[in-house]
């Protein structure tokens, strides 16, 4: 039996009638139709499913939606500005070729935007580190550590980031 | 993946109902072992109790004993400057743990009422000789940790009861520790993790402890390694002993990502290379 859920994501708070086992990643697609967040793995080894939980990287295939009720959630979608304007860490993804087929790409920037929001200038072992749990299968990742670099450039120094919260 | 029920408890009382009230209802933390296990179908919960909204499980505290909620993420360790300063081998495990968004769901307590032989805070727990803190309806009680550990996924808790909090000892005054763990890739899981913890007084070790993950059917200490370091002071021929020691402690298995001998063979080497690590670290 359904029961009522009230999720509070990209700023906004929508409630609506999900399974007490669906999980996070299957309400955002499903149910919102916030597409960008992916399913890779579905075992919390891949990453493709990264949103922002109160500001910090969680994998969606692993939570129970219920459970992040009250709590806010940010997802690739979440990013643009007003008039779809690509957040800096997108912009760079785009120009540095942090793209190929762009399946990992939402996680990659949902942890990269995490990172610079705390670690505004990070070091290529920070920026390896908090990519750890996304894997990519095309770039090989010297382009992606370059554009977070690239976005860490863009961003600015004393910048106190960009994650919507 | 086979549909399940949720609860959200605000209370340990109201927890302890709704175990008792459904039949085959399992608790969950973070969900990271949890929802693996269900979606490949090695567990089909009648339910899932959520500890989430229990908030006296997710305190830290410091005074004259540590109370670590076990509802802590491993995120949450790295993120408290004055736990990871008091005892540093609590950073070292969990710096390596898993991936930040991982971290940021695991708890502490999930990893020890998991009971993996891999799980990466048990071997650190158990140097630093944790208890835990265990709440069920009949009450409260306190065990060693590593009286907690009954098997490959087996603990000492019975059906209803919760894992509330680690309580450590004070940190000690000249203590030196070190937690080494070796992996096929970064993101996978021990092949072999030793850790160590004790004082020194002038260059002699007093109340060492060595324990080791994934080497055995639960972690464990090594105690015939802590009876030889104690009172003594560290030179090559110690160190051979420890690692002749360890080797006779653990009982490895051969599986996907290494064999019993080489885990012993490298267990025995990160025994030496730890005792070495923690006696050098300068304060
Ligand atoms: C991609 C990935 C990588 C991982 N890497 C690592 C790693 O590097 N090192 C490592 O050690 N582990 C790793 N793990 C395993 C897992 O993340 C840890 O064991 C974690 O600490 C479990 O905590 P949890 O809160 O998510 O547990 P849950 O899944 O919520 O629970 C685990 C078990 O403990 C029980 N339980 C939980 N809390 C309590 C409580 N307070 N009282 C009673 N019972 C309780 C549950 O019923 C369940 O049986 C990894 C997992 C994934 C998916
Ligand atoms: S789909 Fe969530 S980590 Fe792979
Ligand atoms: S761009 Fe294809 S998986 Fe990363």
């Amino acid at each position: 039996m359904n029961v009522e859920c009230t999720l509070e994501v990209n700023g906004s708070s929508t409630t609506l009638q999900v399974a007490p086992s669906a999980r996070l990643i299957d309400v955002l697609r499903e149910d919102l139709g916030l597409t960008g967040t992916k399913e890779g793995c579905g075992n919390g080894e891949c990453g493709s499913c990264t949103v922002l939980l109160d500001g910090r990287p969680v994998n969606a295939c692993l939570l129970v939606a219920l459970e992040v009720e009250g709590r806010a959630v940010t997802t690739i979608e979440g990013l643009l500005g007003p008039g779809g304007k690509l957040s800096h860490v997108q912009q760079a993804f785009v120009e540095t070729g942090g793209i190929q087929c762009g399946f990992c790409t939402p996680g990659m920037i949902m942890s990269a935007t995490a990172l610079l929001e705390a670690t505004p200038a990070p070091s290529d072992a920070e920026i390896r580190d908090a990519l750890v749990g996304n894997l990519c299968r095309c770039t090989g990742y010297a382009q992606i550590i370059e554009s977070v670099r690239a976005a860490a450039e863009l961003i600015g120094p004393g910048s106190g980031g960009e994650t919507p919260r | 993946m086979t549909p399940f029920d949720y609860h959200r408890p605000e209370t340990l009382a109201e927890a302890f109902r709704i175990a008792g009230a459904i039949p085959g209802a399992r608790y969950v933390a973070g969900g990271t072992d949890m929802m693996v296990r269900i979606r490949s179908g090695r567990e089909r919960p009648g339910a899932l109790i959520s500890l989430g909204r229990i908030d006296t499980l997710s305190r830290i505290e410091l005074g004259s004993v540590t109370q670590i909620g076990a509802r802590t993420t491993i995120g949450q360790v790295l993120e408290h400057p004055e736990l990871t300063a008091a005892y540093p081998l609590l950073a070292l495990a969990a710096r390596p743990f898993a991936s930040v968004q991982v971290r940021n769901l695991a708890t502490v307590g999930g990893n020890v009422c998991n009971a993996s032989p891999a799980a990466d805070m048990a071997p650190v727990l158990l140097a630093l000789d944790a208890r835990v803190e265990i709440e069920g309806p009949q009450g409260t009680r306190e065990v060693p940790l590593d009286a907690f550990f009954k098997g490959p996924g087996q603990t000492d808790l019975a059906p209803r009861e919760v894992l509330t909090s680690i309580v450590l000892e004070p940190p000690r005054p000249e203590a030196r520790s070190c937690f080494l763990r070796r992996s096929r890739v970064g993101m996978d899981i021990a092949l072999t993790s030793v850790a160590v913890h004790f004082q020194l007084a002038g260059n002699r070790l007093t109340r060492p402890r060595v324990a080791a993950g994934a080497v055995a059917p639960c972690p464990l200490r090594l105690r015939a390694v802590e009876n030889l370091l104690e009172g003594r002071a560290v030179d090559a021929a110690l160190l051979d002993e420890a690692a002749r020691l360890a080797e006779g402690e653990i009982a490895p298995i051969t599986d996907i990502r290494a064999s019993a001998s080489y885990r012993r063979r490298l267990t025995s080497t990160l025994v030496r290379r730890a005792i070495t690590a923690a006696c050098e670290e300068s304060r």
